[in-house]
């Protein structure tokens, strides 16, 4: 007897499409991100152009962002948020760099000195300022050794290194906290087969300077660019540092932006969210500028 | 200048511990091709590293045409070298890659990208100057390597395996490039391969290196018919090996009275025979015949490999296709005396890595011991 059988493919069960499979694997992490952050931007948004929701209703305008140029607060502001950011970067960057290329020249100690480096990266802005203030204030630590070797008189007339007009103290806090930062982003570079590269160009004839000139920094370039681009960002959009080791005026953009923020009169508010919305943008540039440089990288 | 090479008493060791590459005596004459051979771990790359001057030597000499050059830091010594990987610069053009060496030396931007291109040109790859690294295949890759050491005109040249991750034909049409460069710029290379047909297909000589150490030097042909040490001969692969005594001109071994065709000293010592020079008769009467039995036969398209079983002993002979044999067969078998050489039994395991499947004897067929560190380690790097 013969028995024949109808021939089926193989079920399966239904597949989830993958684009959707995704898209809810990270839905609450975007959620977090789309609601908390978007839907902050967007509140800060319509703030700044005279929405409230609450009486008296005003007409929208871009009245609050003409007026940041007529704020010498703003704009002088502008000038120190920028100066700060960009001196803290340029140096973070120097230094991490230079740190990587010193740690890696090491022998057998590089991998302590490299563990050492990652020291300050967990410990929060707030404490990298407060120890700026213990180390460098005319009360602090630096100050009473001056005075006590008798470079200046007493400690009061040591150099104001904090709450100081160009914002010393504020660059020193980042740079403390950021040139390790890119110190580890340049390690982790220079382990991907630099070194076979510096051989061959020592098998070609280059010297050391010219390694470094023609070699090695085009190769790290990408990775130093990338960190410094988030350490700018960061620069540019922190609080606490310059709160708490910045002068009252002027005083970078977010310190600004919360003075503005907290005004009783509430017609200061939508200045404020200008102020918050221009350091968003700005921040959010710098995060398309790291975006690019990764995908070169990555290239 | 001749570019003439001479290595001498060299040591190198990594953690100040066992040398990995101890007592090194090479030389090579100038405007030629030397393969230096060896199984991986065996130190070749460290040798050459030293000669280009990025290893330390904790002893021995290196001398270009009769000049000491290890007190010369890298960039300063007469020597080019093409690394495994072309190592090439990503954020340079090719032509840029080629005329890298001559902007260090200060030679003026038109003069080293008319060189570069001429190079370019030299090794088959005239119109990709203005390309980008990431557009070349890996064999262009190569050929921009190379053309960025020739450019400099190197007196020793130094090439690290440079083909060992392209595809068989690729590798082919290299070796071809190579050769013909080597003889068009009368350039002293020195080529390191583990693949003995490599080095067979470009070297004016070989250098077999095993365990750190120079095994022997000659032309690639003495290595197939007349081998120094019993490792040289088994890492050229695929030897019967027969161990017995030598009385005069006769070797005493299972196989019976072998006549000798080349003297060797009285004593002990292990006959070699290859393959190929095994012969199956039709009948008995030649010297040195003995009756074999046919345990397995392999066609392999050019050839079939026979394997047989005579007094005890597996021989493996390479013969004809045509040659009607078949597992069971009871034939005679010949061992022509001019194809017999007797060697001291240096060797009691098999270190070199090589092919040695139609060896006789178990300890022919050790596993391969690779001791040698990498070459990645600091304490040597210059």
């Amino acid at each position: 007897m013969t028995v024949t059988r109808e021939l089926r493919p193989a079920t399966r069960p239904a597949r989830v499409p993958r684009g959707l499979r995704v898209a809810l694997l990270l839905a609450p992490a975007l959620g977090v991100v789309v609601v908390l952050f978007g839907g902050g931007f967007v509140q800060a948004v319509a703030q700044s152009v005279g929405y409230q929701p609450y009486p008296p209703a005003r007409d929208l305008s871009l009245d609050a962002y003409r007026a940041l140029w007529a704020d010498p607060a703003v704009r002088a502001s502008v000038g120190i948020t920028l100066r700060v950011a960009l001196v803290s970067t340029a140096a973070a960057a120097v230094l991490g760099v230079a740190a990587a290329l010193l740690v890696r020249s090491l022998g057998r100690t590089r991998r302590g000195f490299a563990a050492l480096l990652q020291v300050t990266l967990p410990l929060p802005h707030a404490v990298a300022a407060l120890a700026m203030i213990l180390l460098l204030a005319q009360s602090g630590a630096l100050s009473r050794v001056a005075a006590g070797l008798g470079w200046v008189d007493g400690p009061a007339d040591f150099p104001a290194l904090t709450q100081d007009a160009f914002g010393w103290g504020i660059i020193a806090s980042y740079v403390w906290k950021e040139a390790p930062f890119v110190a580890v982003v340049v390690l982790a570079a220079l382990s991907s087969g630099v070194a076979e590269l510096e051989d061959a160009a020592r098998a070609l004839g280059a010297s050391a300077a010219q390694r470094l000139r023609h070699v090695l920094l085009p190769v790290l370039a990408p990775a130093v660019a990338a960190a410094s681009v988030l350490v700018l960002a960061f620069t540019l959009g922190s609080y606490e540092v310059p709160f708490l080791l910045g002068r009252p005026f002027p005083a970078t953009l977010p310190v600004v932006a919360y003075q503005q923020f907290r005004d009783p009169d509430l017609a200061a508010r939508p200045l404020a969210m200008a102020i918050a919305v221009v350091t968003a943008v700005l921040v959010g540039a710098c995060a398309v500028a790291y975006l690019s440089l990764s995908e070169r990288l990555r290239g | 200048m001749s570019g003439e090479l001479a290595v001498t008493g060299l040591r190198v060791a990594y953690n100040r511990g066992v040398p990995v590459v101890d007592g090194v005596d090479l030389r090579v004459p100038g405007g030629t091709l030397t393969a230096l051979l060896g199984p991986s771990g065996c130190g070749k790359t460290t040798v050459l590293k030293v000669v280009a001057g990025l290893l330390t030597a904790g002893a021995g000499e290196v001398r270009i045409d009769g000049a000491p050059v290890l007190g010369l830091p890298a960039e300063r010594r007469p020597v080019g070298m093409v690394f495994q990987k072309p190592l090439l610069f990503g954020h340079l053009t090719v032509g840029d890659n080629v005329a890298f060496g001559l902007r260090m030396r200060g030679v003026p931007r038109a003069a080293r990208r008319s060189r570069a291109r001429a190079m370019l040109d030299l090794v088959g790859l005239p119109d990709v100057a203005g390309r980008r690294v990431g557009e070349l295949s890996g064999g262009q890759e190569q050929r921009v390597a190379l053309a960025r050491a020739l450019v400099l005109d190197p007196r020793v040249l130094l090439l690290d395996e440079p083909f060992s991750a392209l595809d068989a034909e690729l590798r082919l049409r290299m070796r071809e490039l190579v050769r013909r460069l080597q003889r068009e710029l009368s350039t002293t290379m020195v080529f390191v391969t583990h693949d003995q047909q490599e080095a067979v297909d470009l070297a004016d000589d070989v250098a077999l290196m095993l365990d750190g150490r120079i095994e022997a030097v000659g032309p690639p042909s003495s290595f197939y018919a007349d081998p120094p040490t019993l490792s040289a001969a088994r890492f050229f692969g695929g030897v019967n090996e027969v161990r017995g005594t030598v009385t005069g001109s006769s070797f005493a071994c299972p196989l019976g009275e072998l006549r000798l065709g080349v003297p060797a000293p009285d004593g002990p010592g292990v006959l070699v025979v290859r393959p190929e020079s095994l012969r199956i008769l039709g009948a008995d009467g030649a010297p040195n015949t003995v009756p074999a039995t046919v345990r397995e036969a392999r066609f392999a398209g050019t050839h079939r490999t026979v394997v047989t079983t005579a007094g005890g002993i597996g021989l493996t002979a390479t013969v004809a296709p045509a040659v009607p044999v078949e597992p069971g067969d009871r034939i005679p078998l010949q061992l022509p005396p001019s194809a017999l050489r007797v060697l001291p039994d240096t060797a009691a395991t098999d270190t070199t890595g090589a092919d040695t499947t139609a060896a006789a004897t178990p300890a022919a067929a050790a596993p391969v011991a690779a001791t040698a560190p990498t070459t990645e380690d600091e304490d040597v790097r210059a």
